[in-house]
């Protein structure tokens, strides 16, 4: 849907578009076809996302995510989460932000529940920025 | 376990009660305290001066300083404060899991060790690293102030838990990384949880017992914070006026004090011939000034309370209604110079928000109010009748708003300084401030309260000033006339506690981990540097032992300072693959918590 609004406002070509455009898919490795469903976020110009990608966004700022792993996800007293996506399935995910990592200092953000209502935006959040679609940390919706 | 313990307590409590002389409870810690060799309290005194009598270790020979011995704690977080030194022995504490270390100094042998248990979810709840700032000592007992916030009381000979008591609760954010200190009869302690909603306060216990004593709120009614609306006096268009009634409920929208926060995870003065104990408040909670219109009492405060009843005699709000997360809680340095000329019973705080402020502590009254670093942008100056800083609007968060990104604010929210501690020199007049030179962007945006959930509503960036690289300043000021005398520059922020001393030396410790003496009438001439295992947030202390002085400090890079580096110089603009001075102290230093104790060689 953003998609295809997209591909309406940006009257430069199809060229155009894929550069600009970054669609990932959850589940799409190099020999397996993706399916619509997989696309786990959509980002505009490295910054303008989709509604649910947003709304992930919101709940790393709410959480205050930033005050152990950096305002740009780099890292701090908490690890940079550029490289840990690059490894961490989304169910270590779900399961690192329910349960916390207690002993290395992470909360559990059980009782959070601007964090359990956007787990699905906040993953995608942070794929896209491990995956170098979104190139800056603060993000906008795409409208 | 605890039942036995209170058993024991109970027990040992009877014991002294037979013993003459216990009321004068303090009298033993001042004893310790006039003895130049002990180090007894964390800042060396009741007055948080950091000067040290000794002059065996000087400016002419401290240039010749060997490593004595080094100790691991075994522990990799962030070390701050500094062990005590106490008739021979030295009692050394840890950040989380709080371990203590009981050393014969003798024999360098550990007569004990204690190790509290700990819930570990307990760390997460700590905003800026798992810190703890040491112990307090007095008759022979160890006040130990857990991360937990379960304050204990040891036996110092061997470690025996006397009394324990739970100073708040840690699943809402309520936690503890200050110092307990003693004076007179009582422990003082405060709270952390700023970042949490946690609604401070200042306790005092009494160190036989554990009995609360009293318990004075930041935020709230009259009642609750101890606060006499005709007898609290504060700084009113150019004299002390009573604060009036309800002074705290009237600065704040409905019932956000209750999440007000202005906690109390600093260090605490004491004046006994006032019978006053000085501390300051933090920042009001949330970051996001939108959700809190109003000055936000009594947040961002200097209080001067009554020992005995917790009562408020004066209070001075520093930085009415906070946009910038400028904690008051630095400690208040208590000393008798001259001030303008005229002899004065000073109190001397370098604040977070960038002013050095100079108090008559006998009664409150503002007499100076200066820059102590020159970048400071985000206030053109205290007024001096009002006592209010003069907001520049461009630095203004509340004015730009929620969701704007405000640039450029000097100071950055870890302050001009933090909690490490300055020092005073009764021999020169100067105090010597660890600074942080560091600015930032600031994004406050709205946010939901949550039960032991994180309470923040602001996003930040941190960087040197425009034009700048080095990130931390020694500064030499003058504080009866509120001008730099010296400042000297250093690459990464200073958060190391000073030392002066009678040998006319200064020293600190560096983020890369270097101890560095420097003299005290020229801070600009270094005297002495030595490379330790890690970066420098403790502060530096001195004892003598067997007719010989050392000189000590904890290394063991973390705590915000690491944090401050670490959100440093990576900009969004910046991109994904930026470089910046946290990545650089990377270059010098790892984690590890160790002491470095020097001497002269024999």
């Amino acid at each position: 849907m953003k998609h295809d609004n997209v591909a309406a406002r940006v009257a430069g070509g199809a060229l155009l578009l894929a550069a600009l455009l970054a669609t990932f898919h959850a589940a799409a490795k190099d020999s397996e076809p993706s399916k619509a469903q997989d696309r786990i976020y959509t980002v505009v110009e490295g910054y303008k996302v989709d509604a649910n990608t947003m709304n992930g966004f919101r709940a790393w700022r709410a959480a205050a995510c930033d005050r152990c792993h950096g305002a740009s996800q780099q890292g701090l007293v908490g690890p940079s989460l550029l490289e840990s996506f690059k490894s961490l399935s989304r169910e270590n995910f779900v399961k690192t932000v329910t349960e916390g990592r207690l002993d290395k200092g992470m909360p559990s953000f059980s009782t959070s529940p601007m964090v359990m209502e956007n787990k699905d935006g906040l993953y995608a959040y942070l794929k896209g920025r491990s995956n170098g679609d979104i190139t800056r940390a603060k993000v906008e919706e795409l409208k | 376990m605890r039942n036995s313990a209170r058993v024991w307590a109970r027990a040992s409590l009877a014991f002294m009660l037979a013993l003459p002389g216990v009321a004068a409870a303090n009298a033993d810690l001042e004893k310790q305290i006039a003895d130049p060799r002990n180090w007894a309290m964390q800042a060396g005194d009741m007055y948080n001066q950091r000067y040290s009598k000794l002059h065996q270790i000087n400016k002419g020979n401290v240039g010749k300083m060997q490593v004595a011995w080094l100790f691991s704690t075994g522990v990799l977080r962030g070390h701050e404060g500094s062990p005590l030194v106490v008739n021979g022995m030295m009692y050394i504490h840890t950040p989380f899991p709080n371990k203590i270390f009981a050393i014969d100094l003798d024999t360098q042998k550990i007569k004990w060790r204690y190790e509290p248990k700990q819930d570990v979810a307990v760390i997460a709840q700590m905003c800026c690293d798992t810190v703890y700032r040491g112990l307090a000592y007095a008759e022979n007992k160890i006040f130990l102030q857990q991360a937990d916030s379960n304050l204990l009381a040891l036996d110092a000979g061997t470690g025996k838990v006397l009394w324990s008591v739970k100073n708040g609760d840690p699943k809402l954010g309520a936690v503890n990384t200050n110092a307990p200190h003693i004076f007179k009869d009582k422990v003082i302690t405060g709270i952390s949880g700023g970042e949490w909603g946690v609604r401070g306060f200042l306790a005092a216990y009494d160190i036989n017992t554990g009995k609360q004593v009293w318990k004075a709120y930041s935020t709230g009614p009259d009642a609750e914070m101890l606060v006499d609306p005709n007898t609290t006096m504060t700084w009113t268009d150019g004299s002390l006026k009573p604060v009036g009634v309800d002074s705290s409920l009237k600065t704040w929208k409905g019932d956000q004090w209750k999440l007000g926060g202005g906690t109390t995870w600093g260090w605490y003065s004491y004046d006994k011939s006032l019978n006053l104990v000085y501390y300051g408040t933090g920042n009001p909670s949330t970051w996001n000034p939108a959700q809190r219109p109003g000055d936000n009492r009594w947040s961002m405060t200097i209080f001067a309370r009554d020992l005995d009843t917790g009562m408020a005699k004066w209070a001075y709000q520093m930085t009415p209604f906070d946009e910038w997360d400028f904690d008051g809680v630095n400690e208040m340095i208590l000393a008798d110079i001259n001030v303008k000329g005229k002899p004065t019973k000073a109190l001397v705080h370098f604040d977070r928000n960038g002013f050095g402020y100079t108090l008559d502590r006998t009664n409150g009254a503002l007499l100076v109010a200066e820059k102590y670093d020159p970048k400071v942008n985000w206030a053109t100056h205290v007024d001096m009748k009002t006592g209010r800083p003069q907001v520049v609007s461009q630095y203004s968060t509340a004015q730009n708003g929620p969701d704007k990104n405000t640039k450029g604010v000097c100071p950055a929210a870890l302050g001009s300084k933090d909690e490490q501690p300055a020092a005073f020199n009764p021999r020169n007049g100067r105090f010597y401030i660890p600074t942080n030179h560091v600015c930032m962007d600031y994004e406050p945006f709205k946010i939901d309260y949550t039960a032991g959930q994180p309470y923040v509503g602001a996003t930040l960036s941190m960087f040197p000033p425009a034009g700048e690289k080095h990130m931390g300043n020694l500064v030499a000021w003058d504080a009866g006339t509120g001008k730099i005398v010296q400042s000297k520059q250093e690459k990464f922020s200073v958060w190391s506690g000073v030392l002066v001393t009678a040998g006319d030396i200064a020293c600190y410790g560096t983020l890369e981990g270097y101890l560095k003496c420097v003299d005290a009438n020229d801070i600009n001439k270094d005297l002495f540097k030595f490379k330790t295992p890690s970066g420098i947030i403790g502060n530096v202390f001195t004892y003598e032992h067997k007719g010989k002085q050392y000189l000590g400090v904890f290394s063991g890079i973390g705590g915000w300072a690491g944090i401050g580096m670490a959100a440093g110089l990576e900009k969004d603009q910046d991109g994904l693959g930026a470089v910046g001075g946290y990545k650089e102290l990377k270059d010098y230093t790892e984690l590890g918590g160790s002491l470095t104790v020097f001497a002269l060689p024999n």
